[in-house]
C-alpha cells in the first residue's frame, strides 16, 4: 500500500507534498513542523530520495551478476578498497579515505549500471542509538562525495555488526556493489 | 564503610525457564537493611500445597537491598514478640492460603511490628489460581510502603533484549518481558536481526500495555509497536529515507517520540497513534536522537552533537526553547528523566569508559552511578529509587540495578545469553 504524506511547513516551505516509499499499515501521515526555526541547510544531498517513492535506488537495469563480479574484482586487484575507516565519533572523511573515494567515483563512471549499497557502522563505544545515527552519517558522508545519488542506497547498522574486536576496524563504511 | 556488609550475596532466585528467565544476584545491600521474617504460609486444602508465596515476597524484599529478609523453617502460628526481638527481627509477615473451590483460594496476610506489638496491616482476599504471583508482588509493595513509607516497585514489568548465538554462529535476538523479579519471563519476538530499545507504554492497566521497539527485520532500523497482552497485529511506524529509531512514550500513552532520518537529517518527531500525525520537534543538521519526555510531558530531553560532541539538551515544549543540560565531559548521551522530573540518568564518558551518571538538572551536579566500561540504556524504577542499565561482567552483557544513593545493587544475567536494553514499566493495575 502506498502512503501519502502531506507536509505542512509553517516556517520553511521547502516541501509541499510527497510520498514515501514504504508499505505502511498506516494511511495518511500528516507532518507538522515545530523545529524552532533553526534554518540550517539540510545536510548531505539526499533530496532525490524523498520524491521517488518506491525503492531508494533508482530503477535502472541492474548490471548482470557475472559482469559486476568481474569489474569489482578488477577494482580490488587495482588496490581499490571496499571498506573505509573513520575516527572516533566523527563522520569526517580522512584524506586517505578521500583518495579511495576518488577511485570509486571513476569506477561508477566507468560502470554506469552498477549500483551501490553503503553500510555505515560504529564501534561499540557510546550508546547504541547514537551509534546508529553516527553510522548513517558516515555512509552519507561517503555518498555525498561520490555523487550518483540515485544509484546509492544507505543503511546504518550502528554498532550492531562489528567485524573485528578492534574498535578501529569497526568504525567503517562498507561498499557493496550490486 | 563496612566492607563485610558488601559481601557478594549470590541468591539464585530464578532458574525456571532456561530460555528467558534471568538469574538475580544481589551485589550490595543497605548497611542498615530492615530485618524482617516472612513465615511460610499456612496451606489448607490439597491444591493449596504449592501456592506458598512467602519466597516471592522474601526475594522481592531482599532484592531491593533495603531488607534483611529470612524465612523461618516452620510456619509461625502464634506470634512470640520476645522470641523475634531476641533474633533482632523487627517485623514479621504471616499468612494463610485456604482452598475454597477448584481454582479459588482465600488468602490472608498479616504484618506485625515486633517492637511496638502492633499489627501494621492485615488483609484477606480471594485469589484465582493464576493470580498468586501478582498478589505476592502487590503484598510486597504494601509491606515496603508500610515499613519504609515509600512506594515499592514490585508490581511492575521489565522488558529487555537477549542475544545468543545458535549452533551455526548466527546471533539470535529476543525481545523479552518478565515480572519485576525476572520471573514469569516470556520471549515472543525472536529474530536473527538486531532488536534495540524496547520501551513500555505508560498505561497502568495490564492489558493496555504496549512495547515500542526498533527492529532490523526488514534490513534497516524501523520502529514497531507490540501489544503483548492483546491479540493485535504488530504495528510499524512511518519512516522516511533513513533510520527510524529510539522510540519513547509520551506520559499519556497516546503518542511517542522517535528519531527519523529524512534527507540525511536525523531529528526528533512525535507520532500520534490516534490521528497518525507526525510532528517534527527538532530541526538541526547534526544528530538529534534518544529523545524522552519529562514525567509531566512538558519537556523533552535528547542527545545532540550540535556542539561538535554528543551532549544532552532539553526542549521546553511550551515555549519551544532548547537548552543544553550537560556540561561536564565530552560525551553525554541517552538521558531519561527521573519520575520526579528533577534528575536525569545518562551515559557519561570518563576517560575511555562509558558509565551511568545522574545529573541534577537544576544544580548541574553530576554523580557517577556505575563503574563499567560500556554501560548503556539507563532507566529509572517507577518509584525512582533504582536505575537499571546495560552493563558487562566477564565480557558478557547483563543488567545492573543500582539505588540512586549507590548503597544497594543487584544484577540480572542469563546463563547463556547477553542481556541488554532494559526498560521498567509503571506500576500495574488489573
Amino acid at each position: 500500500m502506498k502512503t501519502k504524506i502531506i507536509v505542512i511547513l509553517p516556517l520553511i516551505a521547502i516541501l509541499s507534498a510527497c510520498s514515501t516509499t514504504d508499505n505502511l499499515d498506516t494511511n495518511t501521515v500528516i507532518i507538522e513542523d515545530r523545529g524552532t526555526g533553526e534554518v540550517d541547510a539540510i545536510a548531505y544531498g539526499q533530496e532525490t530520495f524523498e520524491w521517488k517513492g518506491g525503492e531508494q535506488v533508482a530503477n535502472i537495469d541492474a548490471m548482470p551478476t557475472k559482469e559486476r563480479e568481474s569489474v569489482v574484482a578488477a577494482l580490488k586487484a587495482n588496490g581499490g578498497k571496499l571498506v573505509l575507516y573513520f575516527d572516533y565519533d566523527t563522520a569526517d572523511i580522512s584524506s586517505q579515505a578521500n583518495q579511495e573515494i576518488m577511485k570509486h567515483i571513476a569506477f561508477m563512471q566507468d560502470n554506469p549500471k552498477i549500483r551501490l549499497r553503503l553500510e555505515g557502522h560504529a564501534d561499540e563505544r557510546g550508546t547504541r542509538e547514537y551509534n546508529l545515527a553516527l553510522g548513517e552519517n558516515r555512509a552519507l558522508s561517503v555518498k555525498q562525495l561520490l555523487g550518483f545519488g540515485d544509484r546509492i542506497e544507505v543503511v546504518s547498522y550502528g554498532e550492531e555488526k562489528p567485524q573485528s574486536s578492534e574498535n578501529d576496524k569497526n568504525r567503517r563504511v562498507e561498499f557493496i556493489y550490486k | 564503610m563496612n566492607l563485610s556488609k558488601w559481601l557478594m550475596l549470590v541468591l539464585m532466585f530464578a532458574i525456571g525457564n532456561m530460555h528467558a528467565a534471568l538469574k538475580v544476584t544481589v551485589v550490595k545491600k543497605d548497611e542498615n537493611a530492615f530485618p524482617i521474617a516472612i513465615s511460610p504460609f499456612k496451606l489448607i486444602g490439597n491444591k493449596s500445597q504449592d501456592k506458598d508465596i512467602s519466597k516471592i515476597i522474601h526475594d522481592n524484599l531482599e532484592r531491593s537491598g533495603r531488607f534483611d529478609a529470612l524465612i523461618p523453617a516452620a510456619v509461625v502460628d502464634k506470634i512470640d514478640a520476645k522470641y523475634w526481638k531476641e533474633k533482632n527481627i523487627e517485623a514479621l509477615v504471616t499468612g494463610s492460603i485456604v482452598q475454597e473451590s477448584d481454582d479459588i483460594y482465600r488468602l490472608s496476610v498479616n504484618l506485625f511490628d515486633v517492637y511496638s506489638h502492633t499489627q501494621l496491616f492485615t488483609r484477606s482476599t480471594r485469589v484465582h489460581a493464576s493470580g498468586f504471583r501478582k498478589i505476592a508482588h502487590q503484598l510486597s509493595d504494601y509491606i515496603y510502603e508500610a515499613l519504609l513509607g515509600e512506594n515499592g516497585s514490585f508490581n511492575t514489568l521489565l522488558t529487555y533484549i537477549t542475544v545468543k548465538e545458535n549452533a551455526k554462529g548466527v546471533k539470535q535476538y529476543s525481545l523479552n518481558i518478565s515480572d519485576s523479579d525476572a520471573m514469569n519471563a516470556k520471549s515472543r519476538i525472536r529474530l536473527d536481526s538486531p532488536i534495540l530499545s524496547p520501551a513500555w507504554s505508560p498505561e497502568h492497566k495490564y492489558k493496555n500495555k504496549k512495547i515500542a521497539y526498533v527492529s532490523f527485520q526488514n534490513g534497516r532500523s524501523e520502529v514497531f509497536i507490540w501489544y503483548p497482552f492483546l491479540r493485535k497485529k504488530i504495528e510499524k511506524l512511518p519512516r522516511f529515507d533513513g533510520i527510524a529509531s529510539s522510540p519513547s512514550w509520551h506520559p499519556n500513552g497516546k503518542s511517542l517520540v522517535l528519531t527519523l532520518s529524512r534527507k540525511g537529517n536525523k531529528d526528533i518527531y512525535s507520532y500520534d497513534l490516534t490521528n497518525k500525525k507526525l510532528t517534527r520537534l527538532t530541526l538541526h543538521k547534526d544528530i538529534d536522537t534518544e529523545a524522552s519526555y519529562s514525567p509531566d510531558g512538558k519537556s523533552l530531553v535528547f542527545t545532540s552533537n550540535r556542539s561538535g560532541q554528543a551532549q544532552i539538551y532539553i526542549k521546553n515544549l511550551e515555549n519551544g526553547h532548547i537548552n543544553r543540560a550537560s556540561f561536564t565531559g565530552r560525551y553525554n548521551a541517552n538521558a531519561v528523566f527521573s519520575p520526579d522530573g528533577k534528575h536525569l540518568a545518562l551515559v557519561h564518558r570518563v576517560d575511555n569508559d562509558y558509565r551511568i551518571a545522574m545529573l541534577n538538572i537544576e544544580s548541574k551536579e553530576l554523580s557517577m552511578m556505575s563503574n563499567g566500561t560500556l554501560d548503556d540504556s539507563p532507566y529509572f524504577s517507577p518509584n525512582g529509587d533504582m536505575i537499571i542499565f546495560s552493563s558487562h561482567r566477564g565480557g558478557k552483557g547483563l543488567l545492573s540495578v543500582v539505588s540512586v544513593e549507590g548503597n544497594r545493587s543487584y544484577e540480572l544475567s542469563a546463563y547463556d545469553a547477553e542481556v541488554r536494553a532494559p526498560n521498567w514499566s509503571s506500576s500495574l493495575e488489573n
